[in-house]
């Protein structure tokens, strides 16, 4: 029960939102970062500073966002945590808004 | 607002945060009654509202009485566990239509913003308070810090307006410093403000038992670094998530004690109701050990044990009296009983202050205080510590008294009178202790209540807003 960053992350990871989170529940992949389930206390600090609105309420995603809820508790187990905030991908500006960018996410 | 100077962290300070490890917890957290509405929640939690009150607060979604724009619905897995066999931890945590009937109240209760000449600091005293997290493991209904918590703009001083902001430790050390070496080049006052030195800083929010240990240890030796003596926590999550008081935890607090053995540390937790901490059977009546006194829940008695082992720590409980949930003397007699038995000081007592929404919580003033008073008939005098306090614009103020004869020859005084105490002013530390004397309304909920019935009024709280003496009405 928590929020879920969705597709909008992917290429860009601006990262604004570890630097606000005050459980450091985000978790690092290559080019996406989730967040982890139970650790989340659903503060709703990271949501509206996400410069691509990736994170969404658990309560709010659209259909075809549910998949990320999935998504973000399976990938947080495998990745590492990450509690600094760090530059962007080179190529954010580009990819933030494109659509259909779940194919290019790397696990 | 600029982003503050990057903090720099003693050698000492350095040594310390590297042995800070952080925990995970899983407080299987609900959050939002929509969740409640459509049954996305545990199956032994879909019964925890009724359909009738879902159906009650579902008609009031996106409507001007929408109870979640107020006050976000939140729960966790411990107090819900507690709650589903109380009655009034279910009006603590529950939503209910009532909250949003009247919604008049003070945007900023207090007048806070006045007091906070950096974000996330309120400064009153040689107690300040500092916002570190605008969140808690679950929400009480009736939380007087609805406007953070909910993330509510309010208007500051200078005009603008903005949601609060949380204190930053390079913005917020820097200032302690430079006030306190004010204090010290000027005899023990400020030379504006005649504020003492900043002994104390009470850390809040929000709960900062929500932040892991590595974020807790960073405010703990930064404070202990720019010279603070006593660091409190407030914090309701011996109630909300007692096992959040693990190993990692009592560690990082041993080696912050190492650190900075002159440091003291005040946990100053939440309890409203016995219900909270106690064991119960199921015929609902608390479980008593052999001695008579009652057995409390293994994981919040070994987080207070664990607690109180350490002789540097304090812990001590202040809770509002709120309708439906411990305006209840034989509940708050027991309360004050076990909390004192198990180590836990009973402090203040508070009536719930102007927030919006606060018709629906406070009990009256004079009630508040009789339900007190009532309460700690039968306990020692070591158990009956707590006061009954009211937060003025000026400071903290005691409801001292309340008297149920006339006093001879005053105008106003024939159904008694209620004596307030000035405990401590924020402006003007010398007004310690001195008194306002009101005539009785047993309907008053707040000072308002008492404007045309103010008797003798020593400590200013009603002359600062020009409002006169009932007799000098009479004599004008």
């Amino acid at each position: 029960m928590t929020f879920v960053v969705t597709e909008n992350c992917i290429r860009c990871k601006y990262t604004d939102c570890v630097e606000v989170c005050p459980v450091d529940c985000f978790y690092e992949g290559p080019n996406f970062l989730v967040i982890h389930p139970d650790e989340c206390i659903d503060c709703a600090d990271c949501e509206p500073v996400c410069p691509a609105n990736a994170i969404v309420s658990d309560s709010d995603l659209q259909p075809h966002q549910e998949q990320f809820t999935l998504l973000n508790s399976e990938l947080a187990e495998l990745w590492n945590n990450i509690a600094a905030q760090k530059e962007p991908m080179p190529e954010a500006a580009k990819w933030d808004g494109v659509s259909g960018k779940l194919e290019y996410l790397q696990r | 607002m600029s982003k503050p100077e990057k903090y720099v962290p003693s050698e000492r300070e350095q040594a310390f945060l590297e042995q800070v490890q952080n925990a995970k917890y899983n407080r299987e957290i609900i959050t939002g009654i929509k969740k409640f509405l459509s049954g996305d929640v545990p199956d032994d939690m879909k019964s925890f509202y009724s359909r009738s009150e879902l159906d009650a607060l579902s008609e009031l979604v996106n409507s001007d009485r929408d109870v979640q724009k107020r006050m976000p619905v939140k729960i966790t897995r411990h107090y819900f566990e507690q709650a589903r066999n109380s009655l009034p931890m279910q009006v603590l945590i529950k939503a209910s239509p009532k909250e949003t009937v009247d919604l008049d109240g003070a945007e900023d209760p207090g007048k806070q913003m006045d007091y906070s000449p950096v974000e996330g600091l309120i400064h009153k005293y040689e107690l300040g308070l500092i916002y570190v997290v605008s969140t808690c493991s679950a929400h009480c209904r009736f939380c007087y810090r609805e406007e953070l918590i909910a993330k509510k703009e309010v208007t500051r001083p200078d005009g603008s307006i903005a949601p609060k902001g949380l204190a930053q430790i390079g913005e917020l050390i820097p200032y302690i410093r430079e006030h306190n070496r004010l204090v010290a080049e000027n005899g023990g006052r400020h030379p504006q403000t005649g504020r003492e030195k900043l002994r104390e800083i009470l850390m809040s929010g929000g709960d900062p038992m929500v932040l892991g240990n590595r974020n807790i240890a960073a405010w703990l030796a930064a404070l202990a670094e720019a010279g603070i003596e006593s660091i409190r926590i407030g914090t309701k999550e011996l109630a909300f998530f007692p096992d959040r008081f693990d190993d990692t935890f009592l560690d990082m607090l041993d080696r912050f004690h190492e650190t900075y053995p002159e440091t003291n540390l005040r946990i100053m937790v939440h309890f409203n109701h016995p219900d909270e901490f106690l064991k119960k059977a199921p015929d609902g009546t608390y479980v008593e050990n052999a001695n008579g006194s009652l057995q409390w829940l293994d994981n919040t008695r070994k987080a207070v044990k664990r607690l109180r082992q350490r002789n540097w720590i304090n812990i001590d409980n202040q809770a509002p009296i709120i309708r439906g949930i411990n305006n209840d003397p034989d509940a708050l007699r027991i309360m004050q009983r076990e909390l004192k038995r198990n180590g836990v000081e009973n402090h203040y007592f508070f009536c719930g202050r102007d927030i919006v929404g606060h018709k629906a919580f406070n009990v009256p003033i004079e009630e508040a205080w009789t339900i007190l008073n009532e309460s700690q008939k039968g306990l020692s005098g070591v158990e009956a510590h707590a006061r009954l306090s009211i937060t003025h614009y000026k400071g903290k103020t005691e409801v001292a008294a309340v008297t149920n004869e006339p006093i001879p020859g005053l105008p106003g005084a024939e159904n008694g009178v209620l004596i307030f105490k000035l405990l401590r002013s924020a402006a003007d530390a010398p007004d310690r202790c001195k008194v306002t004397i009101v005539g009785r309304n047993p309907e008053a909920i707040w000072f308002s209540g008492y404007d045309d019935r103010v008797l003798f009024d020593e400590a200013e709280l009603y002359s600062m807003y020009g409002i006169n003496l009932k007799t000098m009405d009479r004599a004008a």
